[in-house]
């Protein structure tokens, strides 16, 4: 004690407070657990457990404790304990009445004042902060670096960005001199390294506030929130967990952890521990808008801004939403709003953009993206914004210098520098262009693929314009992306994107390259080019539900083989009762849980096109189109068109849907497990009961399928599975009958293997070629993923003579994998029997590429077909590099010959 | 050692000519190398060798391989059966094959042993091992009935073939340390993987006798098949096959023809090893009807004189431009090519 009297009073008091500041400080060790038996507890002890049970999260328990406190010498830490119980638990007015006490003198009491002006920031009242901050920095020579810090972010929040850039820089000025030692101030420090874009100091203050004191809450959230600003989500959510580990109710932790997974679990718990978090509460607006679930997102947008009427986040995402709606009148009243705290606040608008930017609204993105620059060039996200809308609108160059000025000043933004890595590879990359189109994709794929996709892309543009009677702006950009990593950057910004395998963003489309697909990806380019005309066709706005089911739709109508057949499906859907009104329909795809649930998001919507189609006609699904190209609630737009309300609408089509099922009229058993496939339903579905069947030949699994079928003789799978352990047990005959009846409940049947492949292989085992090849052309029929089937029948078209047949298998193949070299090995023979000197080339242009086994031969059978499609300079310089090899190949000197003979007798 | 890499190097032209015409290559004497001058007088001899198997179906692929090598070299290649030694698992009978002996360590040293007796100076040996192999670094093993056989003991078997060419294909797994054992001066050595890591059984057996059927593996068409040609052949099959699986690749074939037991993976003119294994062929040469005119002969001379040209600009490309170089090979190919044509059209 006496010691302590030689120490200035103030410097005692600051280094006390400074301790209790954030309620993280002391080491645990040293906390007792529980009071003196049999004594009262000292305020020293009273002030250590009520720090413990803060940092720990026993809110009430730590404000029981401090209230106990009654020593003028440590009221202040008392004090700021309590409060910040308070805060952590919501209760912000008796949080205020704790600090009150430091109006009276401000200066005498800076870090309770500084908690005030936090405190009032927090519920709204940002101008009352900064002058109480202001009167806290004027009354000592050396305020707190936290005073220092907090009065530069209200500065900033109030537009004055200059005025707190010196404040972040006296508090880096104080850290250079080496008077900063406390944990919670080095991370008011890296606050300040943060405001004035000095990532990489941020980062390591941090680290540093870190290694003082691991159990600092508000520095580990601090971080992780500078991580996932960075779109570093590993490593916030290192930060977050550690955070939550010491106090598992943290809500700041919780809310920064919702941002990355479990959303609504995570602040479900943020608000369970604080129930009037302004975070928690935006953060929970925003995701039910996002997924469309508005009056709750409202509620909770509302509910913020009743605490805190100046939360940016909470106005922002309403403007954005109003701006979403068209309604500017109501957008301007919000921006008023910020206005009056923030003026044209450059975070606003980059919230905004952001917004708009995940919700497809590009051009409008663009737009308030660059009110934020404009605001503040130094606003690095809003450049990042506004690069990676640019882009999405095709706009390349100009979205890439905005991604490289945001790159080059804040390197660690992790979602920027992906997306630069991209434009490194689409550098690679090959740049072909069509009439209408303007394509990127590598050069193995321009060697191999182009050729097939180009007429693909031109023929669905003359159909879909004809159709629709809309022509989208060209070029429409296609970029085709070897490495999913890639594509999924490029849509999304990110390298994971789940199972999808292509994105529509109206002007530009993503795709992964069909070499790492096992689906038809002719199908794919077509179900993505139609979303080029609905997208287009409605500025963006059309719900994803009836954009994907139209382009569902339409791969239908592209190819008989395209679109999907889920019969069984639906049957299984509709007795569980998990078909959703039309209205909701957006919410099967945001509230999708697995792969299965994605899928039939897209079947749904796929059978909404198809009842509006078949029931109203296509014209009025255009009328629906032409609709959403207005904001207008979504009933409206339904009784403009059908002239019915939703439910009316919704009636008719569950109408619709029994008589469907009633047609297909196949029993399903409620065992059997549904089929597999892709999320994004391009591809093989698999049924892995029939695969188990497939792979056992199990006596007791045929008792079991023949009661079945004696009980349901319309049970399709027990047909099927039925067939499947006969043909193992060699029992042909009775395989074939119980196959053919599982075709005939379910002729359109796509899964694998379906009945006709199980034919098609129990006539191969009988030794029956004509009856297999008869039963994969029935297969083909609906099924097209399968590459096998269509070459076996080309090759056999072409043995006969049948070349129209052999045409349309070889195209069937090509649409499946055109990477095999015997698909091009037949396309060049079919070719070159019809006379098609131009494809022949082509074919072995192809092989050229794809057959590395034997260049001679590539090359000299390429050189032959220039020359006979009259490209002689091609065929001598293509043959001259087989010579090189072999340069006695007397086949290849021959051509040689011929290719220079005209040129000799000029 | 380098000195006579760069012999190898400048003489290449000479040797590698096309079948026809090496016949009649006379390459100075102070240029040549002194293995692979194959002749028609040239004999050759393969052996192949086949270990114990660990399942009836890995023995029942093991044997169809030996049997279908066999038959290729004794229908395609022009090896007599004689000449053809098969040693085999136990010894058992194969339908079609003379079997020599059981691939016991006593029976492959008695049967090198006799071959060595029976053999010339410039005979060619190819010896194709099929089957398991094993082996930690320096204790590689060929797995054989009884004693296995170490790569130790085959290059001591191997000791007394000085006057004659070897080739050795090894395409068992785990064949890398043992195919070390065998790297020598003249001997062109190939292993179907390049560490003791790889010991899952590898497919180049069966590519290789795929190459070899109808000669597929002859990249350059000049009718024969070399043994360089046999490498690259099988191995780019072998990496398309792991390709098409999506599987990583575990065996890596490597080639050895400079002695130095450093093995490349891809042999070729820019690499340090692949021009002897270039001049080393499969086939037996065999002597092909000649047209006796005096033009005939005069055309045969030009083109061989074209043909050698045409070889030392190839060998030089990095000399030229590229449109200088292509500029002068297609003015060479044209008058090979023409040449041919007269030659053929000759009586």
């Amino acid at each position: 004690m006496h010691y302590l009297n030689l120490i200035s009073l103030n410097w005692l008091r600051t280094a006390a407070l400074l301790v209790c500041l954030t309620a993280t400080v002391a080491p645990a060790h040293i906390f007792a657990q529980e009071p003196t038996a049999g004594l009262n507890p000292s305020t020293q002890e009273l002030l250590d457990r009520g720090n413990e049970l803060l940092l720990r999260g026993s809110y009430l328990a730590a404000i029981e404790v401090l209230s106990r406190v009654d020593d003028e010498f440590f009221q202040d830490q008392a004090d700021l304990g309590l409060s910040q119980a308070h805060i952590e638990t919501g209760q912000y007015a008796q949080a205020e009445a704790v600090l009150q006490r430091a109006l009276e003198e401000p200066a005498d009491h800076p870090e309770l004042a500084t908690r005030l002006a936090e405190l009032y920031v927090m519920t709204g009242r940002s101008a009352q902060a900064e002058a109480l901050l202001a009167e806290v920095i004027a009354g000592q020579l050396n305020p707190p670096v936290r005073t220092l810090v907090q009065y530069g972010l209200v500065r900033t929040l109030h537009g004055d960005r200059d005025a707190a850039d010196e404040y972040f820089n006296a508090a880096l000025a104080r850290y250079d001199s080496g008077m900063v030692f406390e944990s919670a101030d080095v991370a008011m420090v890296a606050v300040a390294a943060r405001q004035l874009d000095e990532f990489h100091d941020a980062n390591a203050l941090f680290s540093e506030a870190i290694r003082l004191d691991d159990s600092n809450l508000e520095a580990l959230v601090l971080w992780g929130d500078l991580f996932q600003e960075k779109f570093n989500d590993q490593d916030a959510q290192t930060n977050y967990n550690e955070a939550l580990e010491v106090n598992r109710r943290y809500a700041p932790a919780l809310v920064g952890l919702a941002r990355i997974e479990s959303p609504e679990r995570n602040l479900s718990r943020a608000l369970d521990a604080n129930s009037r978090s302004v975070a928690a509460l935006a953060t929970f607006g925003e995701l039910m808008i996002r997924n469309g679930r508005e009056e709750e997102g409202l509620g909770f947008l509302r509910q913020a801004l009743d605490i805190n009427p100046e939360s940016i986040p909470a106005l922002a995402t309403l403007a954005a939403r109003a701006a979403m709606n068209d309604d500017m009148d109501e957008f301007e009243r919000l921006r008023e709003r910020v206005n009056a705290f923030s003026p044209e606040s450059a975070s606003f608008y980059a919230s905004v953009a952001e917004f708009l930017g995940n919700n497809y609204r590009f051009t409008e993105a663009v737009e308030y993206a660059r009110r934020a620059i404009d605001r503040d060039p130094r606003n690095w996200h809003a450049h990042t914004v506004l690069g990676g809308n640019l882009v999405r609108l095709g706009e390349e160059s100009e979205g890439k210098r905005h991604l490289e000025q945001a790159f080059d000043n804040d390197p660690f933004n992790v979602l920027t520098s992906n997306m630069l890595q991209v434009f490194d590879v689409l550098e690679e990359y090959a740049t072909l262009e069509s009439e209408h189109f303007r394509v990127n994709m590598s050069q193995r794929d321009a060697q191999i693929l182009w050729p097939y996709m180009e007429p693909l892309l031109e023929d669905g543009w003359d159909r879909l314009v004809a159709k629709y009677g809309f022509e989208p702006e060209v070029p429409v950009v296609i970029q085709v992306f070897e490495r999913t990593e890639d594509f999924a950057v490029r849509s999304v910004g990110l390298p994971d994107i789940g199972p999808l395998v292509g994105i529509c963003f109206g002007k530009v489309v993503t795709l992964i390259s069909p070499d790492t697909l096992s689906a038809n990806w002719q199908e794919i380019v077509w179900h993505e080019l139609v979303h080029v005309f609905t997208l287009q066709m409605t500025h963006n706005r059309m719900p994803r539900w009836l954009s994907e089911g139209i382009s569902t739709w339409e791969e239908r109508q592209g190819r008989p083989e395209w679109g999907r057949r889920q019969g069984l499906d639906l049957i299984r859907a509709v007795q569980q009762d998990r078909l959703l009104p039309v209205g909701n329909l957006n919410d099967a795809f945001t509230g999708a849980n697995s792969n299965a649930d994605l899928s039939f998001a897209y079947f749904q919507s796929f059978l909404v096109v198809e009842y509006i189609a078949e029931q109203y006609g296509f014209e009025d699904l255009l009328a629906l189109i032409h609709e959403f190209a207005e904001i207008k609630d979504e009933s409206e737009m339904f009784a403009n068109v059908f002239g019915v309300d939703m439910e009316t609408f919704d009636a008719g089509f569950r109408a619709w849907i029994d008589q469907r099922v009633a047609d297909i009229n196949v029993y399903v058993h409620a065992e059997d497990s549904p089929d597999e496939g892709e999320g994004h339903g391009h591809g093989v579905r698999e049924n892995s009961s029939a695969i188990l069947a497939e792979l056992y030949n199990n006596e007791s699994l045929k008792q079991y399928m023949q009661g079945r079928v004696q009980r349901e003789p319309r049970d399709f799978q027990a047909h099927l599975q039925l067939g499947i352990v006969l043909f193992r047990e060699e029992a042909y005959s009775e395989a074939i009958t119980h196959l053919r009846t599982a075709h005939e409940l379910l002729p359109d049947y796509t899964g694998y293997p379906s009945p006709s492949l199980v034919l098609a292989q129990v006539y191969e085992a009988m030794g029956n070629e004509e009856a297999q090849r008869e039963q994969l052309a029935i297969m083909l029929e609906h099924q097209q993923h399968d590459f096998a089937a269509p070459l076996q029948l080309a090759e056999h078209a072409l043995q006969v003579g049948d070349l129209d047949q052999a045409a349309y298998y070889v195209e069937r193949a090509m649409a499946v994998n055109p990477y095999r070299p015997e698909v091009h090995r037949l396309g060049a023979e079919l070719a070159s029997r019809q006379g098609d000197t131009g494809r022949t080339v082509q074919e072995y242009e192809v092989l050229l590429t794809l057959d590395q086994n034997d260049p001679v031969a590539a090359r000299t059978d390429l050189a032959q077909a220039y020359l006979d499609n009259s490209q002689p300079d091609d065929a001598r310089m293509t043959v001259l590099r087989a010579l090189e090899t072999a340069p006695t190949y007397e086949r290849a000197q021959q051509i040689l010959l011929q290719a220079v003979e005209p040129a000799e007798g000029d | 050692m380098n000195k006579t890499l760069r012999k190898w190097r400048s003489c290449l032209w000479i040797l590698a000519l096309s079948p026809v015409l090496q016949l009649q290559a006379q390459p100075a004497d102070d240029e040549s190398t002194p293995w692979f001058q194959q002749t028609t007088d040239t004999g050759k001899y393969a052996v192949i060798l086949t270990g114990a198997a660990a399942s009836d179906e890995i023995a029942e692929r093991f044997a169809r391989w030996t049997r279908e090598l066999h038959n290729i070299l004794r229908d395609d290649y022009g090896y007599a059966t004689d000449n053809i030694r098969v040693l085999i698992d136990d010894g058992q009978r194969m339908e079609g094959v003379t079997v020599t002996a059981s691939s016991t360590l006593t029976d492959i040293a008695d049967s090198l042993s006799v071959l060595r007796g029976e053999i010339g100076a410039g005979d060619q040996v190819t010896l194709f091992m099929i089957g398991h192999g094993s082996g930690t670094f320096g204790e590689a093993k060929f797995n054989n009935v009884g004693p296995d056989m170490t790569g130790a003991d085959l290059a001591a078997m191997l000791e007394g073939f000085t006057e004659q060419d070897m080739v050795i294909v090894n395409t068992t797994s785990a064949s890398f340390e043992f195919s070390r054992e065998l790297s020598a001066l003249g001997r062109v050595v190939v292993s179907a993987t390049r560490s003791p890591s790889e010991r899952y059984d590898p497919v180049f057996a069966g590519f290789m006798i795929a190459g070899l059927q109808d000669h597929t593996a002859d990249l350059d068409r000049n009718g024969r098949v070399s043994v360089l040609e046999l490498f690259n052949y099988t191995t780019g099959r072998v990496a398309a096959w792991y390709d098409d699986l999506g599987r990583l690749a575990t065996e890596n074939a490597v080639l050895d023809d400079t002695g130095d037991g450093l093995f490349s993976r891809e042999p070729g003119a820019t690499q340090a090893d692949g021009l002897l294994a270039e001049i080393a062929y499969i086939d037996v040469i065999v002597p092909e009807a000649e047209k006796s005119s005096p033009q005939a002969q005069a055309l045969r001379a030009e083109m061989q004189a074209l043909e050698r040209d045409i070889f030392i600009l190839r060998n030089q490309k990095q000399n030229y431009l590229e449109d200088d170089y292509w500029s002068r090979l297609e003015a060479l190919l044209i008058d090979l090519a023409t040449r041919t044509r007269t030659y053929n059209a000759l009586p």
